[in-house]
């Protein structure tokens, strides 16, 4: 079993890789460029790679992160925004771009992450009784803050129209402006994110069992929901505040990989790395290729190809039953 | 082996269990029966430190429960309970498999060792046909048999158990009393039982804990603890003992 599911990670890690190179040497988008040009051009340097590095890291970082979510929530549609880090990093986003600090760099990604981590904050401030965290009373204050927030952000709308455009398309995701410098910084986010998720996903399976079984079978909850909620939103904000709100990944892709290798969070975590990725990948790929020379929001692209996927593999599997 | 000393809690000002002291030796099989409310399961949950007492000790095997880590308490008590959240789909296997948790440390995956004691434990609790089983294509009496098998792999000393027959026919009621039985005969294990059924409770628990108003009424053989008297001052109905089995008016 251990060696199938070694075999199982290695295939999805080679996918990977054969799908960024397929995706850097199609020479796929606006730019076509022969092999020669590709190696030397700018384009393919600085725009096309560090945003296709960028999609395959947040791709992995949002089905994780979805896939902790549904675990320690208990709850198969908690997806990484639930707790309000989306809406929070775009009040930010707002108001970095009302302020017009689009031309600075990560202007708005900062201001983005300053919000969300703050959001953050105050929702797990307002959550814990003494050393207890509420799971519920968390969930509650994230969609309460969520609504308080896109009110605020419709207002600001209101008052300075002319940045509507700007603030409803960071709001609707994508890589079109990523940079190495994002990629940077989301590089060691992710590795200690990740591997915090991985050294706790034995836990994980314990927590779907309900925190009182967890702990009577050795799982010291509270410190490990903590420590699991602390490094998954922090993984979530830093991916959002570099790219956007891109819906669906993190709730769909674990899911799927639930329905297809059951609960096992063993095999859901690091199969949701791989598969998360590739579907960001794809995703954006033909977001950016499907209408040259214009952009489609990858996130339309995710729900497009997520949902009917979620739908047919849900239909499977209650059939079987 | 379980010593309980002084042990007091309440929810908020609601005083659940009021200066509560007993010991259970090793190897006994003790059913812990009172009216509703009257705290058997909050006894239960302080005992296995779900709870954390305002006042009083809780030792195992002349330790403060306290002094215990989490894991190393997984390896002391092992807990089976009322409703068994079954939320997720993990197979009977799987669910099993978890009881061997307290042994393993995070980046470590189960032994042949793990497998063979969860496969002994099924076989055991009559669950090795179910081992693919998901917990909707089981029944209660199916699923409760898991859960205990589960505890059973936890390899402990002490099984807890918050009315494990609750919600089972009679049929499954039997078949759980006996295999617990069976469990503390051949294994030693020392066996603490909420159970609501009082004739269920005198035909298999030799020993018994009687709870009344937040305080302990009885420790003692269970044939004594339901005597007519205690009965009629616990539950307010009128008991008699016709060869072993209870019969009650009102």
């Amino acid at each position: 079993m251990k060696k199938q599911h070694n075999i199982w990670i290695i295939c999805l890690l080679l996918a990977v890789v054969v799908a960024v190179t397929m995706a850097l040497c199609a020479g796929l988008g606006v730019v076509r460029f022969d092999r020669q040009q590709l190696l030397e051009s700018p384009i393919f340097w600085n725009l096309r790679l560090p945003r296709i590095v960028l999609s395959v890291l947040v791709g992995a970082l949002l089905s994780v992160c979805g896939g902790v979510y549904q675990s320690v929530f208990r709850n198969p549609l908690t997806d990484p925004y639930v707790l309000g880090i989306s809406s929070g990093a775009s009040l930010g986003a707002a108001i970095a771009i009302i302020l017009g600090w689009e031309s600075y760099l990560w202007g708005v990604g900062g201001m983005a992450l300053a919000t969300a981590l703050l959001t953050i904050l105050l929702i797990f401030k307002i959550s814990s009784i003494g050393n207890r965290m509420h799971t519920t009373t968390l969930l509650l204050t994230g969609v309460c803050l969520t609504f308080l927030i896109t009110a605020v952000i419709s207002l600001l709308m209101a008052l300075r129209q002319d940045k509507m455009e700007s603030i409803i398309f960071w709001t609707m995701g994508s890589f079109a402006s990523a940079s190495w410098f994002d990629v940077w910084i989301l590089i060691p986010v992710a590795v200690v994110g990740l591997f915090v998720v991985l050294y706790y996903r034995k836990d994980l399976n314990l927590l779907l069992a309900g925190s009182e079984t967890a702990q009577s079978l050795g799982v010291e909850v509270e410190k490990v929901r903590r420590r699991l909620l602390f490094f998954t939103t922090l993984m979530v904000a830093f991916s959002v505040s570099t790219c956007g709100v891109i819906g669906f990944v993190g709730l769909v892709v674990p899911h799927c990989v639930r329905l297809v290798c059951g609960a096992d969070n063993r095999r859901i975590i690091p199969y949701s790395i791989f598969i998360g990725a590739l579907f960001m990948l794809l995703c954006d790929t033909l977001a950016r290729t499907l209408l040259p020379p214009n952009e489609l929001p990858v996130g339309s692209i995710t729900s497009l190809i997520g949902a009917p996927m979620f739908i047919y593999l849900l239909y499977k599997s209650k059939r079987k039953i | 082996m379980i010593e309980v000393r002084n042990l007091s809690y309440s929810y908020g000002k609601k005083s659940i269990l009021n200066d509560i002291s007993f010991s259970v030796p090793e190897g006994s099989f003790v059913a812990v029966m009172g009216s509703n409310g009257c705290g058997k399961t909050t006894l239960l949950r302080c005992v296995s430190r779900l709870l954390t007492p305002q006042q009083g000790t809780v030792l195992i095997d002349g330790r403060p429960a306290e002094s215990y880590s989490i894991r190393q308490l997984a390896q002391q008590l092992a807990l089976v309970q009322q409703h068994p959240q079954t939320d997720f789909d993990f197979s009977a296997f799987e669910t099993v498999l978890m009881g061997r948790n307290p042994y393993q440390h995070h980046l470590q995956n189960e032994s042949q060792q793990d497998w063979d004691i969860v496969e002994q434990c099924m076989k055991m609790t009559n669950t090795w046909h179910l081992r693919l089983a998901l917990p909707g294509q089981m029944s209660g009496g199916e699923l409760q048999r898991v859960m205990i098998a589960r505890a059973l792999a936890q390899q402990t000393p002490v099984l807890l158990l918050d009315e494990p027959t609750s919600n089972l026919d009679i049929a499954h009621q039997f078949e759980i009393m006996e295999l617990l039985t069976e469990i503390n005969r051949r294994e030693k294990k020392t066996i603490l039982i909420v159970v609501h059924d009082l004739n269920l409770a005198l035909r298999y628990c030799p020993e018994a804990l009687l709870l009344h108003h937040q305080q302990l009424l009885f420790q003692g053989p269970t044939a004594d603890a339901l005597s007519s008297e205690r009965i009629a001052t616990v539950f307010g109905v009128k008991a008699q003992n016709i060869g072993g089995y209870l019969r009650f008016e009102r």
